[in-house]
């Protein structure tokens, strides 16, 4: 390779954050959608959810592996070649699309440590943008009809937190419950899981057996 | 055993430069990146897939102990590294060997890429025995395609599907030990209105 690593690292990370956000944006929708978590829809309709979430992992991968055709990189003269050594910096043809990104990763390819940092952080990003998209999905279909397929309502009465607060709930209605209801239970939470653990809990281990 | 192998991934490996589009799949497949992904978008979309809050709380406990035991297994692939250093198939009989992919430079056994997708499979197939068995498929894929490639021997993915499984059992017995800290660990992601 006759480009520096880190160079090479990080075009790969951020090629590969967008791809894990938009398959992670795509899967989120399939699964909300299939779940009913309506706070979490980019749109008011279950089956367009789904097809959207089908279309943007699709996307994703279509966009991070066809990327070397469009965008330079360490992928090609030689990328058909297994060797990520000997690659020079441009873009790939279509007969070298396949193994371009196939690069070792002590010549700047993202290893499985890198990968576990970056999918997380897309995750998030996808989960915020669901959050926003529902956000607003929920109010304009309020706002629009009484009777909108989404049916949501934000009212602090309705029962449920965490995610299936979000059936019914925006996620920004949804969080002062979800916080206020953690707050409160968390002890219970806690002494509970600690009477029911195991003998070899590490906490009663580490507190004595006697803390049930 | 040794010499069936070697036979094997030579003969398995000299199918390949026949049928380009194949070849280009199995590049694809064998990629760092796109079963990587797949393994941990199904463990993303588990943790929202539950019906109501008991099947989510299940679902997402799994999740855990999916997620812990994929990161124990790269543990214990290293640990079985250090204590053995398998060269690579095309170390050993490159002559004979069509490379499709990179040549990695650490042990060849056990296949790493294929414990952690077996670890990912075992979590999925414990609450979903259909769509489990499509993450046993998916992952053997990923084997395959990286024999195919001619990186690693059919053993070294039996022996990464063993290690797979194994953690991920052990990773099972070992959440009693951890509690409450994992209920508790969801309950706080539940306060943040994401689980």
């Amino acid at each position: 390779m006759i480009t520096d690593p880190e160079a090479v690292r990080d075009v790969f990370a951020s090629h590969y954050f967008f791809f894990a956000f938009l398959a992670g944006l795509g899967t989120l929708q399939i699964a909300v959608a299939n779940s009913g978590i309506r706070g979490l829809w980019l749109t008011p309709n279950r089956l367009v959810n789904r097809w959207l979430g089908v279309v943007l992992i699709l996307t994703g991968i279509a966009v991070f592996f066809g990327q070397p055709l469009w965008i330079e990189g360490p992928w090609a003269a030689g990328s058909i070649q297994a060797d990520s050594v000997t690659r020079e910096w441009g873009q790939a043809n279509w007969s070298e699309l396949a193994g371009a990104r196939n690069v070792n990763d002590i010549h700047g390819g993202l290893d499985g440590t890198k990968q576990a940092i970056w999918f997380p952080l897309a995750a998030i990003v996808a989960f915020a943008v669901a959050a926003i998209a529902g956000t607003l999905t929920i109010k304009i279909s309020r706002d629009n009809s009484s009777s909108g397929e989404i049916g949501a309502d934000d009212s602090a009465d309705q029962p449920g937190v965490g995610l299936e607060g979000l059936t019914h709930r925006s996620y920004f209605a949804n969080l002062p419950s979800s916080l206020r209801t953690f707050r409160s239970e968390v002890g219970d939470i806690w002494r509970n899981g600690l009477t029911k653990a195991d003998r070899w809990s590490l906490l009663r281990l580490i507190f004595g057996r006697s803390s049930n | 055993m040794n010499s069936i192998d070697v036979d094997l991934v030579i003969w398995l490996n000299g199918l390949s430069g026949n049928v380009k589009i194949f070849d280009d799949l199995i590049r694809l497949i064998a990629s760092d990146y796109l079963m990587p992904l797949v393994f941990s978008l199904a463990m993303f979309g588990l943790w929202f897939s539950g019906k109501n809050p008991a099947e989510r709380m299940r679902y997402q406990l799994t999740m855990l102990i999916g997620i812990s035991a994929l990161s124990l297994s790269n543990v214990v692939v290293w640990l079985i590294n250090i204590t053995w250093d398998r060269p690579r198939p095309f170390v050993e009989h490159g002559d004979e060997l069509n490379l499709l992919f990179y040549p990695p430079t650490d042990p060849s056994f056990p296949a790493n890429p294929v414990a952690v997708g077996f670890a990912a499979a075992m979590a999925a197939w414990s609450i979903n025995r259909t769509f489990g068995w499509w993450m046993f498929a998916a992952a053997a894929l990923y084997g395959f395609s990286r024999l195919y490639a001619g990186i690693f021997y059919p053993t070294d993915i039996l022996g990464g599907a063993v290690v797979g499984i194994a953690v991920y059992w052990f990773t099972l017995y070992l959440r009693r030990f951890l509690e409450p800290f994992v209920t508790s660990f969801i309950a706080l992601v539940r306060g943040l209105s994401a689980a």
